[in-house]
């Protein structure tokens, strides 16, 4: 029976378009609600680095996310609430302890980056398949693993800061290994790569390492203490929530 | 100039930190507009726009700076905005309005973008690291002319400009002045030798010296790959040095083979004497001049190192030219002894014989005159003055001195002060020190602007609270400063502080830009830095560089390394002159002309306003180069004719015998007066100081030397016998 269902799987995969693979992607087994502690490096051209560490608790798989900043003391209590919406502009705020102050940040500014590092909004945020379009190219074995390479062009009716993207998904977990995106000029700007561990029944990303080739700068991303499905309410998910740093 | 200072110096030490932390602050100015013709328009705009994405995809270039490249800050819903000023090209007359209000809102960045009185666009060019000035100068030079030549004035500056621009077009026009100092030389020897081939040899030995020592000089380079042998403005100087000395070394041979020819009639045996007389003066004389250009090893300038070693290898090589080659090729031509040059004195060596007569017969009256002129030279010496400042070496209403002029006059200037500071520059005592210092810096009426991370803070404070200028002060709370940078970091990019404070915040730059500075100025204005930052808690290592203190560091080692290398070249000759004399009072006696000389040459400066600076500093070498082959030639002959002449008429003889070839090799030299036409000042004052400098070591020598040698031997308070 196992066999049959393998047999059939392999079919439909080997025959799957682009956009295919990408809705696969898109429905593959997530949790709704996630906490985490991130700890961030940035590493400059010259070598020099900045540390952070952060609490993000998220839910409606990612849509909706609030981050506290911990460290370094001096950005303690800074934080940071994403709503991505489908039928309206995402929304996003970010609170300045120091000034007592809540700023909106503009939806325009997509290409913006997060806390001076490497993911801009845009990154960071669900990527739309209405919003691009998706080309299967060459199978690779990487290491004896096997990926689906997949080129992304966005939409030209669409905003966006890049000009196309190509992905590594591996077919054993359908989950994104690698990205490499390129600006409009079609130079490559951004190497991705992300590591994934497996909770419960899920595979949830752990670390992400992001290299700026244009401007040889690097974000390194480890995501510890992960919980799941942990009953995170929605409510949290409001501008008022950003002035308390939740225990962790 | 950078290559000039000591590895150890702390201003270099600065500088490089600064280089490495903050990228390279030598950069190019491009200026361009209309004079009376508002810039503010969209032509220009575009154009500003066009000259920006062309100076960005120069390979050698790092960054550009204008409007067309800068930042805006703004609020939106009071969030930091950082969008570029100017969004393309093409712009409407209400985003022209919105730039202009920008800039008039914001004062620093208007000064370093646009022009005094709104007329010209002014971009910034900052180069890679390690590119060589001259090939980043002639990219940018090029993309300018061919976008802007047929529509704007355009005026380059900048130190990387003026750094990349003056060698090469020095070297043009030194190649061009020292081929007409060559042909001079010609004529003059041509006039008093009168044989072709003769002058032929004489400039066949200067030629091979010369590709030896510029042939060893790369190799040298090459094998050790050592900046200390690179071609620099200060080396400038070294043909005209070599050229003078291998002059120096055939002009004796020649003019003695011809005497005895003229008694002789016989090539072989004349050139067997003319080696025999000279063979021992002329390799003393190369060894002295070699060891005073080695000395130049203890020199604080490092790159003087390389400049002796190299001079040496050709003064070499000219020795063994002029004892080998020179007498070969003499004694292998068939001569006619009918010609001019073996049958007749010329009219110089008639005019040495009466000059020597004169001289024995008013030895003190010449000694007193020599005495006057010494201390007229050591009382210029109080007004000399040092400058090494490139822009000072255009004449005025010249196109490169009106472009350095325009950038002084019309924009931000073309000479900077770096001050590098150290401290947690999150906190806002810190800035307030940073601001302290900025104000101090701004206090200075040739400082046009400064800037720095608290510049940069009070305008995202502002514009954070509303726009309201009451908050374009640093926030009080390190917490406040925190959110604002990271607010920033959010929405800008990280490069664009990246020039004012380090990535962590804990090494800041406050740059200030300034119009150029007489060297006083500069000497002061560094002093009250260095004491105010030197008084303060929160900023800690604080460090003072740019081009300011570069020159002042340099006006400090240009003397050091003059007086250095002049005691150091006394005392080595006099040494190996004592031991070969085996005489303290000889080798006393052979710098006597060159102490007289460097004194006078140096007050003669003083006293007519030529500055020393790196350039005209080399020519004591000159002086002592040339100087001491003239008095060991005298001194040598002085002893060799004192066995053979009675003591009265011993001076006499010896001004007949080396009278004749130490003037015509002086006035021969002389034709490198023509450096007195180039477009350089200081090249003009080497011209200039080039006649001086031969008039006064071969005067000096016929008559100071001449004199007190011949008074001394009067009064028998000197033995004569030689080695």
């Amino acid at each position: 029976m196992r066999g049959i269902f393998f047999f059939c799987l392999f079919s439909i995969i080997y025959s799957q378009s682009g956009l295919e693979i990408a809705k696969l992607l898109n429905e593959r087994s997530m949790p709704i609600s996630m906490s985490s502690k991130i700890s961030m490096t940035l590493t400059n051209s010259k070598n020099k680095t900045r540390k952070s560490v952060m609490i993000s608790k998220s839910t409606n798989r990612n849509k909706y996310q609030l981050i506290w900043v911990l460290e370094p003391k001096s950005d303690r209590g800074m934080s940071f609430l994403k709503k991505e919406h489908s039928d309206q502009n995402h929304e996003m705020r970010i609170w300045l302890p120091a000034f007592n102050k809540i700023r909106r940040i503009n939806a325009n500014r997509m290409s913006d980056s997060f806390m001076g590092s490497d993911l801009s909004y845009e990154d960071m945020t669900s990527r739309s398949l209405s919003e691009n379009n998706y080309f299967r190219l060459e199978d690779e074995i990487i290491e004896g693993a096997s990926y689906y390479v997949l080129k992304v062009i966005p939409k030209a009716e669409f905003r966006n800061s890049y000009g196309m993207h190509k992905i590594w998904v591996s077919k054993e977990h359908l989950y994104i290994v690698k990205e490499n995106s390129f600006d409009k000029k079609n130079k490559l700007k951004k190497m991705k790569t992300f590591f994934y561990t497996k909770i419960e029944n899920y595979f949830v990303v752990s670390k992400i390492f992001v290299n700026d080739i244009q401007k040889n700068h690097t974000t390194n991303l480890n995501i510890e203490n992960i919980k799941v499905d942990s009953d995170i309410d929605s409510d949290l998910f409001q501008e008022k929530s950003l002035k308390r740093i939740p225990s962790y | 100039m950078m290559a000039m200072l000591p590895e150890n110096m702390n201003s270099k030490l600065s500088w490089d930190s600064v280089q490495s932390e903050f990228g390279s602050t030598e950069s190019i100015f491009v200026a361009f507009g209309k004079k009376n013709e508002n810039i503010f328009n969209q032509k220009a705009f575009s154009h500003l726009w066009e000259l920006t994405n062309a100076l960005q995809k120069i390979d050698e270039v790092e960054k550009v700076t204008s409007i067309s490249s800068i930042p805006k800050i703004e609020s939106a819903d009071g969030f930091l905005e950082i969008i570029p000023l100017q969004p393309k090209s093409e712009l409407s007359e209400s985003q022209i309005d919105d730039i202009v209000k920008y800039l008039n809102d914001n004062s620093s960045i208007k000064k370093r973008s646009v022009s005094r009185n709104d007329n010209y666009f002014n971009v910034l060019v900052q180069p890679t690291d390690n590119i060589p000035h001259n090939i980043l100068r002639d990219a940018v030079v090029q993309v300018g002319d061919s976008l802007l030549s047929k529509n704007y004035e355009i005026h380059y500056g900048g130190t990387a400009y003026i750094t990349g621009s003056v060698p090469g077009m020095i070297k043009k026009d030194i190649s061009m002045l020292l081929f007409i100092g060559l042909a001079l030389m010609s004529i003059v020897l041509l006039f008093n030798i009168r044989n072709l081939f003769a002058v032929g040899m004489i400039f066949s030995i200067i030629i091979q010296s010369l590709l030896v020592m510029s042939g060893m000089m790369g190799w040298i380079t090459h094998f050790t790959g050592s900046e200390n042998f690179y071609f620099t403005i200060i080396n400038s100087s070294m043909p005209i040095i070599l050229l003078t000395i291998a002059n120096s070394d055939g002009v004796h041979f020649v003019t003695k083979f011809f005497k005895e020819m003229r008694k002789t009639g016989d090539a072989h045996q004349s050139v067997s004497e003319a080696m025999d007389t000279l063979l021992i003066p002329i390799f003393l004389t190369s060894i002295t001049t070699i060891a005073a250009f080695l000395a130049l090893y203890f020199a604080p300038i490092k790159q003087l190192m390389g400049y002796g070693i190299c001079l040496s290898i050709g003064i070499l090589y000219a020795f063994i030219l002029s004892l080998t080659f020179l007498p070969a090729a003499l004694s292998l031509k068939k001569w006619e002894l009918k010609s001019l040059a073996i049958s007749r004195a010329s009219f110089t060596e008639n005019l040495m014989k009466a000059f020597g007569q004169v001289v024995v017969s008013k030895p003190k009256n010449i000694l007193l005159i020599g005495f006057v002129t010494m201390l007229i030279g050591i009382a210029g010496l109080n007004k000399l003055v040092v400058d090494v400042n490139i822009a000072n070496f255009f004449k005025e209403d010249t196109e490169f001195r009106n472009s350095i002029d325009f950038i002084d006059e019309q924009m931000t200037g073309t000479m900077d002060i770096r001050v590098r500071v150290e401290g947690n520059l999150k906190d806002p005592l810190a800035l307030y020190e940073v601001e302290k210092i900025q104000t101090l810096l701004e206090k200075n009426s040739s400082v046009t602007t400064s800037f720095s991370i608290a510049d940069a803070l009070k305008q995202m404070h502002r514009i954070l609270m509303d726009d309201d200028p009451e908050f374009d002060v640093i926030p009080e709370e390190k917490q406040k400063v925190s959110n604002l940078l990271l607010m920033y970091s959010m929405s800008g990019d990280y490069d664009d502080l990246s020039s004012m404070v380090d990535y962590n915040y804990n090494t800041g730059l406050i740059t200030a830009l300034s119009s150029v500075m007489s060297t006083d100025q500069i000497i002061s204005f560094v002093k009250e830095i260095e004491y105010f930052v030197s008084k303060l808690k929160e900023v800690k290592n604080v460090s003072v560089t740019g081009m300011a203190v570069v020159i002042r560091d340099l006006i400090f080692l240009v003397i050091e390394s003059s007086v250095l290398s002049i005691s150091f070249s006394m005392l080595i000759i006099c040494i190996i002159t004592s031991l070969f004399f085996r005489s303290l009072t000889w080798g006393f006696l052979s710098i006597v002309p060159l102490a007289a000389a460097v004194l006078i040459n140096f007050g003669f400066m003083g006293i007519s306003g030529i500055y020393l600076s790196h350039v005209t500093a080399l020519l004591s070498s000159v002086i002592i180069g040339v100087g001491v082959d003239f008095s060991i030639h005298y001194i040598y002959q002085y002893k060799r004719l004192s066995k053979e002449a009675s003591s009265d008429k011993i001076s006499k003889n010896v001004i007949n015998e080396v009278g004749y070839p130490i003037i015509l090799d002086s006035v021969s030299n002389m034709s490198f007066g023509a450096l007195l036409f180039s477009s350089f000042i200081p090249v003009q004052y080497v011209g200039g100081l080039m006649v001086f400098a031969m008039f006064s070591t071969s005067f000096g020598t016929l008559t100071l030397l001449a004199s007190i040698v011949h008074l001394l031997k009067k009064n028998k308070l000197i033995g004569s016998k030689i080695s």
